[in-house]
């Protein structure tokens, strides 16, 4: 393999797993916006998509669409709740951000342990969506499965600029983002908005779960890894902003990659927190946010 | 005998707190039907918090009421429901959204009736041409005035019952503070009842049928403002 074809190779492999870390990356936008919340019970979303699709296909007999689709709507209702057990009783207490991180980390450890309980400690895995032999571009091999991956992230970020900049829900969730007591002031409900924005995150988190399943494993304590490396896609992307998280998780994926080939996996977690110090120094707003 | 009018807006013994600080007592306001009134004071003499009081925005106690019934407490979203809207002190517009965006956005109770929709937004755009010249431009890009505008025509779209302003001269040149009041005395004209908090007093008792005046946190006069014949009697209330 020439050093051309291994680099394409490094690149599309990174491209894939920044598109999970770009989509994790949205939820945190997604809720932070809505309320200024930073909710790291985030990769628990991700963790609980790809389980529960794995239980439905394996102990329901489902087929893997139905069994994806009946899982990222549980979640997204698991999300739900989550605002409305643990974040909204804070925030109508206007709880600080650090008790709010600390509430959803603990949100997130509570429903990691219930599904070691439940299903126990064994990685799980799902088959590939499409189980054909990886394509061929010149020496670079793709899977099917990568390709669903980088579709369905496309697609799944154009909706959400759609969405938001479309749709009266997503501009209302947009004012909420922007001055939370004049959008209420308007009539929006506010409140509203804030259980939305956590059934949409959850459900990205899920549908993240469920597309990175095959081509990984899960298991109850995949969901804290997930959550920092969306967490670092977020704040390199420009925290708040869906499109550059999206942006910070390809280049958080490519980088993992690189540091992966050229060093071993020891070192992927020192390259992704280094990526994260060099723009926390250089350029704290983020790719798409302001210089300084 | 003719009956005295309605009514619709009433505060009795309003008080609001920020923690430890008293920051308004027991005021005692209304508005009838068709009235502009005018809420005058200093810097710091409570005005906004009596706003934010009526609203249910503050921590409160004694009672604010719209056509006889006590507005919700610490709910924004219901008080706007029942058609009393703040134009807040600052504006509150969405900067990063667009003028068209915004006036949406006023109408968001307002589900699907595009008719409606669009003989809201003709009033305001009737009432504020500016803003048709600018609909696609960002809200936070315009001027002050502008601005101001906007956060009045974003107020409109949700057809209120009733208007509560809070300092809508604030940071803007003379010239586009009268623009801005000749096109509340327009409102005013129309029937729409109005609650005008102002630090400017000249300017607010040009179009005032009564103005309290607030100071300290208390309610210390109710004037018609063609009773007064100089600004040195509004003045004495201040150093009262």
């Amino acid at each position: 393999m020439s050093d051309f074809t291994y680099f394409a190779q490094v690149l599309v492999s990174g491209l894939g797993t920044g598109c999970i870390y770009g989509l994790i990356g949205i939820g945190f936008c997604v809720i932070y916006n809505a309320s200024g919340i930073v909710n790291f019970a985030q990769g628990a979303f991700v963790m609980l998509g790809g389980m529960i699709t794995q239980v439905a296909l394996t102990r329901l007999g489902l087929p893997l669409p139905i069994a994806a689709i009946i899982a990222i709507l549980l979640v997204a209702i698991s999300g739900t709740v989550l605002e409305r057990v643990v974040v909204r009783p804070l925030w109508d207490r206007n709880a600080t951000m650090f008790v709010m991180i600390l509430a959803t980390l603990a949100a997130q450890i509570v429903v990691e342990r219930a599904t070691l309980l439940a299903v126990g400690d064994q990685p799980r895995t799902l088959p590939v969506f499409t189980d054909l032999p990886p394509l061929k571009f010149g020496g670079v091999a793709v899977s099917l499965q990568l390709i669903w991956i980088l579709v369905t992230s496309c697609l799944i970020v154009a909706g959400l600029a759609v969405f938001f900049q479309k749709t009266k829900t997503g501009k209302a969730m947009r004012a909420c983002a922007i001055d939370r007591e004049a959008a209420a002031l308007q009539g929006i409900p506010v409140k509203r908005m804030l259980a939305l924005s956590f059934a949409l995150s959850a459900g990205l988190g899920a549908l993240a779960g469920v597309l990175i399943t095959p081509t990984q494993y899960t298991a109850f304590n995949v969901g804290v890894p997930f959550a920092i490396s969306g967490f670092i896609a977020a704040i390199v992307g420009g925290f708040g902003k869906p499109s550059g998280a999206f942006l910070g998780g390809l280049l958080l994926g490519v980088v993992q990659a690189a540091a992966i080939a050229g060093f071993g996996s020891g070192l992927k977690n020192v390259a992704a927190l280094s990526m994260l110090l060099i723009f926390l120094f250089l350029r704290p707003g983020g790719i798409v946010g302001a210089s300084k | 005998m003719t009956a005295a009018p309605a009514r619709i807006l009433e505060t009795q013994a309003l008080t609001a707190r920020y923690g430890h600080v008293q920051a308004l007592s027991a005021a005692d306001i209304h508005v009838c039907a068709g009235e502009l009134v005018a809420v005058l004071g200093p810097n710091g003499a409570g005005k906004s918090t009596l706003l934010r009081a009526i609203l249910g925005l503050a921590s409160t106690t004694g009672t604010a009421s719209f056509h006889g019934e006590p507005l919700p407490r610490q709910d924004p979203v219901a008080v706007s429901s029942r058609g009393v809207v703040l134009v807040p002190e600052g504006r509150g517009i969405f900067g990063p959204m667009t003028v068209s965006e915004n006036l949406q956005l006023g109408a968001y109770r307002l589900r699907g009736d595009k008719a409606e929709y669009g003989r809201r937004l003709a009033r305001v755009l009737a009432l504020f041409p500016r803003l048709g010249e600018r609909l696609s431009q960002t809200a936070g890009s315009m001027s002050g005035g502008e601005q101001q505008m906007l956060a009045i025509g974003r107020a409109l779209m949700s057809d209120p019952k009733i208007l509560l302003l809070d300092e809508p001269s604030l940071g803007l040149a003379p010239r586009v503070i009268a623009e801005i009041m000749e096109k509340l005395a327009l409102l005013r004209d129309e029937g729409l009842p109005i609650l005008l908090v102002e630090q400017k007093a000249p300017a607010a008792l040009k179009l005032a049928q009564r103005a309290y005046v607030l100071v300290l946190g208390r309610i210390v006069a109710c004037l018609d403002p063609r009773d007064l014949s100089s600004h040195d009697d509004l003045a004495k209330y201040y150093f009262h």
